[in-house]
């Protein structure tokens, strides 16, 4: 006997329209997505391609994604769990390592459509604004897809962002959003954003740890001084692992060979003739019991 | 008051959304593409208040003349009067289907021609022009028992329902 009446009738679920899978999922904005996909009519079958940003609790996924009717078409990935091959094995979700797989995933993109050697991009970052200068050949242009995150000044979509733009990707942006953005003299400190891109935060977060609260320091820094990283040595680290970067961005293969059967991430449909035998168990097992209890009573 | 003949009037199921299908407008809509001479359908898509045609052209099927960056320009036929105008309007992409109504000529098209191609390989000549279903074959009728039926001799008592 419920205490209150019920609220949700048979008449609630009968006319209740579930939204699509992907917002039950809370994973895309549809409303982002209808305009980021949106290609002019008349420029009929020209692929319009997005510069994917999304973090996880312990990686950077930068993709340049295009759609099709069939599904999305994943044309370059990079991760931050690549950049050990560079030489960077802490903080890889921090702005800086956001830099790196952004830059990643540009000089891939370039090399892949041979316009690497064309559009260097910025070598020697900086932290100012940098769009890249067409040359003979337009620049790969590719558009900001954040996702479901807060676009704040200092988002470290903003710092993949910068590294796509130093790479040589040519996306349209402003730069209000970079860290180091001030509101009120509205201009970008160039050398607030640097530090950002050298994990310069961190490494000043490290120094005021050492000083005030050495025990917390070795906690909570103990992969970075487990590998001989202090707070001065961030820096240098970072300019080496650009210049890997640059050096050789091409994707490396897993060495796991492709598994024979597809993994299904769903149970199997079952056909008409197994659901009807065991509808048919499930009736004989019913009767033998009601036979049974007859029996017994 | 007056019935009133406003540009959307007389149009309120023919734009609702359907049951359940309300909302936003899955992606494939905005990711067709239209060459000019394709066969569209118009069907108004209620969510979608720009580029809308009128309720005239709901339901109905013409040709594409022109490809605007979010619009197609769609020709067909209208009676005014006593004669049929050729009407070119704009519609957003929202708003229009491509058309299956060419779909069973273009199959049928691909398969003659392969079978066209087939029988010239072999060295004979096939015709490959659809036939009209003829009248049903002639059958014997199976198990069939003969039962004369005759009329009986009237019969008062028989008709009379109740007392008599």
């Amino acid at each position: 006997m419920a205490f209150a009446k019920a609220q949700k009738t048979r008449a609630y679920f009968k006319r209740f329209q579930v939204k699509y899978k992907r917002r039950r999922d809370g994973k895309t904005d549809y409303r982002a997505r209808i305009r980021l996909i949106n290609q002019d009519k008349n420029k009929y079958n020209t692929p319009k391609y997005r510069f994917v940003v999304r973090f996880t609790n312990k990686d950077v996924v930068a993709q340049i994604i295009s759609s099709t009717i069939a599904g999305d078409n994943v044309m370059a990935a990079a991760y931050s769990h690549e950049l050990p091959r560079y030489g960077l094995e802490v903080g890889l979700t921090n702005y800086a390592a956001a830099y790196c797989t952004g830059l990643l995933l540009a000089r891939r993109v370039l090399k892949m459509l041979e316009m690497d050697q064309e559009y260097e991009g910025n070598v020697e970052a900086t932290g100012e604004d940098y769009s890249v200068e067409p040359t003979d050949r337009r620049p790969f242009r590719a558009l900001l897809d954040v996702g479901l995150v807060r676009t704040t000044t200092g988002n470290r979509v903003f710092g993949a962002l910068k590294g796509a733009l130093d790479g040589g990707l040519d996306i349209p942006h402003s730069e209000k959003r970079f860290a180091g953005f001030s509101k009120d003299s509205k201009q970008l400190d160039a050398e607030v954003h640097r530090k950002y891109l050298y994990a310069g935060h961190v490494a000043n977060y490290m120094r005021i740890l050492q000083e005030d609260e050495p025990e917390k320091y070795q906690t909570h820094f103990s992969e970075y001084l487990k590998r001989g990283i202090g707070p001065d040595e961030v820096d240098e680290l970072y300019k080496k692992v650009h210049a890997a970067i640059r050096a050789d961005p091409t994707a490396k293969k897993t060495g796991k060979p492709a598994p024979k059967e597809q993994k299904r991430h769903n149970p199997k449909r079952l056909t008409y003739d197994v659901r009807r035998n065991k509808l048919i168990d499930r009736l004989k097992a019913l009767n033998s019991a009601a036979d049974e209890d007859e029996d017994d009573e | 008051m007056p019935a009133g003949h406003g540009l959307r009037s007389r149009t309120r199921d023919s734009f609702s959304r359907p049951f359940r299908k309300r909302g936003y407008i899955p992606l494939t809509t905005y990711l067709r593409t239209f060459k000019v001479g394709d066969y569209v359908d118009v069907k108004v898509n209620g969510a979608v208040h720009k580029g809308m045609p009128h309720k005239f052209y709901h339901g109905r099927t013409g040709r594409v003349w022109n490809v605007t960056k979010r619009a197609v320009g769609v020709e067909m036929n209208k009676q005014v009067g006593g004669r049929i105008i050729r009407k070119r309007i704009h519609v957003r992409i929202e708003h229009v289907i491509p058309s299956r109504c060419t779909e069973e000529l273009r199959l049928r098209k691909k398969k003659n021609d392969e079978l066209k191609a087939a029988a010239k390989a072999r060295g004979e000549v096939i015709s490959t022009k659809r036939q009209p279903e003829g009248p049903k074959p002639g059958f014997m009728v199976e198990g069939a028992t003969l039962e004369t039926v005759t009329p009986i001799p009237y019969d008062v008592t028989n008709d009379l329902k109740g007392g008599y």
